[in-house]
């Protein structure tokens, strides 16, 4: 047994069991947070930072998803240092990747009043070529947000396959296989984990994809 | 990075890379970074074989070995030049005239500014992030040997002092 | 004012190889006096002695030392040697011209700490460095330095020497773990902390190498020695690594907290190219720009904190009124959209951002929003970056515009 702490979150006192992070305190409060990497079932890499509180007396916003809540905190899940942070890295996502199969992105792209455009048009994409080469899944890295999910389900999360890792770095960042070799000769098993659990489309079951295509042309 | 090349070994570093996958043999992730620079020592870069057999020797998942070529620019999965120069072109250097030494390297290796590799495969010029010797600024590495300050003129004689 | 120099003394005058020489000019006498005086007595010294981390983030080492020393085994001591911050190279002075001395402070700190195993951390560009060292350790293994009962302490301890493959980010000490481990260079989240669940999951002491060698003095020497060097808050000898447009650039040791003009002045022999101070960062990429209205203010951690800038690594590379900034404001942001891991968005997204919008702005072609952009997104990182890199990866070149550099 846990013990139950207090605090506030959005002016509102809430309880929480004291190992609970700040999400599942919101959450149970019926408080919505926005979040994107996080998955229920994967090992939070909190990489995509779209879930950040402004926690007072706290330096810098906390992630929600993997922040421990404690006793006494004032949380604040809308200000606006976190609606600024929230907009901001959604309009660099927005114009960074092609968000076109991610409507539950682009819906929070209008809750924060965001305007990719402001950015103008000069500015760096990541382009990649739609990857076919197995019959079961399509890679379509267009619109790779780099969540993490599909590297963790294909590893220690789920399936122990350890077939997709990262090429380059930074900003040039994007899921690879060992030497970008085609699937079928990785040590990929064909789960379709990494496909249940991608936000974006970027991969997609083939089928689907073929008949998506088949219905734009 | 599909590079479809593979190494072309000496029999004498063929023999050495052997050994030293035997003394590596069953070390585990944290042996990766060491064994991978004791690699390169031998052949100069990693190819997708030696990345395989680096995975086998230690007993890590092969895309381990690519997360980790791909992240460090010291380690390289392509081919590059026998020798490597690392031409620093942070601010310090920068101050100091590096575009002229720069200018010279590319001149006389053929290559272009941003760096590159020369027709006969002996150099690779690359521009780096501050090298940590701003007071010999400008400033480059041959290889492991550092140099500077160094101005234009000495680039001939540096270059053609090199095996 | 006359100061003798501390960290940098035995430089120049021993031949760095030589561990008879070492010994000759004061050679683990720390370490000596360490073990008469036992590993609580020496983590108490540190303790009194306000000895602020030299890597850039001004923790306050005792703290941490306390912290390991009460952690239970097996755990570790790393030396931070990764020094990759533009403008910085002090740390590749002392370990070249005094290999031996890193390595007695890392067994002293083993010592005192009673871990298990020590790292050193050498940054890969660094092959002089790493050589010296290697050859260092071996000397201090056949010499019982290193091995088994230490001293006739009965305490045993290793050290291996790791080097780093060229990335800015493996210097946050997480990455840095996670390198040592085998992986890419990415940040952990925080917490834990280092002296929690460090290197390997373990408590792990990690401090730069200039903080390290400041232990060796100060347990030879006392922390009401150190304490008395520079400003309370901040006091003991400092290293600044001086560069750009000075007469004599070079590794300057000084007392904390000297000013920006008596650096440039008196240990760079004034300003060169058009001979008048425009600009200096200090701190290096991390950093802020100060300009004229800042050459009195003392170079140390509180002071530079009350202005909104950091003394972060100690670098100050100086810029005269004939400097072009637009490239180097350029060079900067080029050089955090190189250096991000990408790990988390803000950083990953916003130093390319950065990098565009410079970009378009030097090539004549800036958008009227611009200059907001740049605002928004160097908060976004500061507020939402896991590690620093992110944190501090605007610092500098919104101070540029704030003091209309360009
Ligand atoms: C991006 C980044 C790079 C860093 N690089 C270094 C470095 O090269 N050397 C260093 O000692 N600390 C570096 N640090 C700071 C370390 O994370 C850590 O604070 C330091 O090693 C602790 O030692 P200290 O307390 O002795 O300063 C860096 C931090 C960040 C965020
Ligand atoms: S492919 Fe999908 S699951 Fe994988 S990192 Fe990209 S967006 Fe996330
Ligand atoms: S959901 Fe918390 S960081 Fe992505
Ligand atoms: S700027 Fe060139 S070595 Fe530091």
């Amino acid at each position: 047994m846990t013990s139950t702490i207090s605090l506030t979150i959005d002016g509102q006192p809430v309880e929480a069991p004291a190992d609970a992070t700040v999400l599942q305190a919101a959450e149970a409060a019926g408080i919505t947070i926005p979040t994107l990497c996080h998955h229920p079932n994967l090992t939070p890499p909190a990489v995509c930072r779209l879930c950040v509180v402004e926690w007072e007396g706290r330096r810098t916003l906390q992630p929600a998803c993997v922040t421990q809540v404690a006793a006494d905190a004032v949380i604040h899940t809308r200000s606006p240092r976190v609606d600024l942070a929230r907009r901001t890295i959604l309009e660099m996502l927005a114009t960074t990747v092609d968000l076109s199969d991610a409507p539950e992105l682009r819906a929070m792209l209008a809750e924060y009043d965001a305007h990719p455009e402001r950015f103008g048009e000069d500015l760096t994409r990541r382009e990649h070529e739609v990857i076919i080469d197995n019959s079961f899944f399509v890679r379509d890295y267009d619109k790779c947000v780099l969540c993490w999910r599909c590297v963790e389900a294909c590893g220690t999360d789920m399936e122990h396959a350890f077939a997709l890792g990262f090429s380059g770095r930074g900003f040039e960042t994007s899921i690879a296989t060992f030497f970008e070799n085609p699937m079928p000769e990785t040590t990929c098993v064909f789960c379709g984990n990494c496909v249940g659990v991608c936000p974006t489309g970027a991969l997609k079951d083939r089928r689907v994809f073929e008949l998506e295509m088949a219905t734009d042309y | 990075m599909t590079s479809p090349q593979t190494l072309a070994l000496t029999p004498h570093q063929e023999q050495a890379l052997q050994t030293l996958l035997r003394r590596y043999q069953g070390g585990g992730q944290s042996a990766l970074l060491p064994l991978l620079h004791d690699i390169q020592a031998i052949t100069g870069w990693v190819d997708e074989p030696t990345a395989r057999a680096v995975a086998h020797t230690l007993g890590i998942p092969e895309i381990e070995v690519h997360n980790v070529l791909e992240f460090y620019t010291l380690f390289y999965n392509r081919p590059v030049g026998k020798h490597v120069i690392r031409v620093c072109n942070d601010l310090a250097c920068m101050l100091a005239g590096h575009e002229a030494i720069i200018r010279a390297l590319a001149d006389h290796l053929g290559v272009p500014e941003q760096g590159g590799t020369s027709a006969d495969g002996r150099f690779t010029l690359e521009l780096h992030p501050c090298l940590g010797h701003c007071e010999l600024a400008p400033f480059l590495m041959l290889d492991e040997e550092p140099m500077g300050p160094v101005s234009p003129d000495q680039i001939p004689d540096l270059l053609g002092g090199v095996s | 004012m006359s100061y003798e120099p501390v960290l940098t003394a035995r430089i120049g005058k021993i031949d760095p190889a030589s561990l008879t020489d070492y010994e000759a000019h004061g050679g683990f006498q720390a370490l000596i006096r360490a073990v008469e005086l036992g590993p609580g007595r020496v983590v108490a010294l540190m303790e009194e002695a306000t000895l602020l981390g030299r890597g850039g983030a001004a923790f306050p080492a005792g703290i941490k030392w306390r912290a390991v020393h009460q952690a239970e085994g097996p755990k570790f001591v790393v030396a931070n040697a990764d020094e990759s911050e533009p403008g910085t190279f002090k740390d590749r002075v002392l370990m070249e011209g005094d290999p031996y001395a890193l390595i007695e402070a890392v067994i002293l700190a083993g010592f005192a700490t009673a871990a298990d195993k020590g790292f050193i951390y050498v940054r890969g560009e660094y092959a002089r460095a790493y050589q010296r060292l290697r050859h260092a350790i071996a000397r201090c293994y056949e010499a019982g330095y290193l091995g088994r009962d230490i001293l006739g302490s009965g305490f045993e301890f290793h050290i291996e020497l790791r080097r780093g493959a060229g990335a800015y980010i493996c210097g946050e000490e997480t990455a840095l773990f996670e390198s040592i481990e085998g992986k890419r260079g990415y940040p952990r989240l925080k917490p834990p902390f280092p002296t929690q669940a460090g290197l390997f999951g373990r408590p792990t002491l990690i401090n730069n190498v200039e903080t390290l060698i400041n232990a060796l003095h100060i347990v030879l020497r006392g922390p009401a020695w150190f304490n008395s060097i520079g400003p309370a808050h901040s006091p003991g000898p400092k290293l600044y690594p001086l560069s750009g447009r000075v007469q004599r650039p070079g590794l300057v040791e000084a007392p904390m907290g000297i000013t920006l003009r008596e650096l440039i002045e008196e240990h760079g022999g004034g300003v060169s190219g058009s001979g008048e101070f425009r600009v200096a960062l200090v701190g290096g990429a991390a950093g802020a720009f100060l300009g004229p209205d800042h050459l009195n203010t003392p170079l140390d951690f509180r002071s530079l904190a009350s202005i909104g800038a950091a003394l972060g690594s100690g670098a100050v590379i100086v810029f005269d009124t004939s400097v072009d900034m637009k490239p180097i404001l350029q060079r900067i942001a080029d050089f955090f959209a190189h250096e991000s891991c990408g790990k988390c968005y803000p950083c990953q997204l916003g130093t390319m951002r950065q990098r565009d919008i410079i970009a378009r702005m030097v090539a004549g072609q800036g958008r009227p929003g611009d200059l907001q952009l740049l605002r928004d997104i160097g908060q976004t990182m500061r507020d939402t970056s896991i590690c620093g890199l992110g944190q501090t990866a605007s610092n500098a070149i919104l101070s540029a515009f704030e003091l209309k550099l360009t």
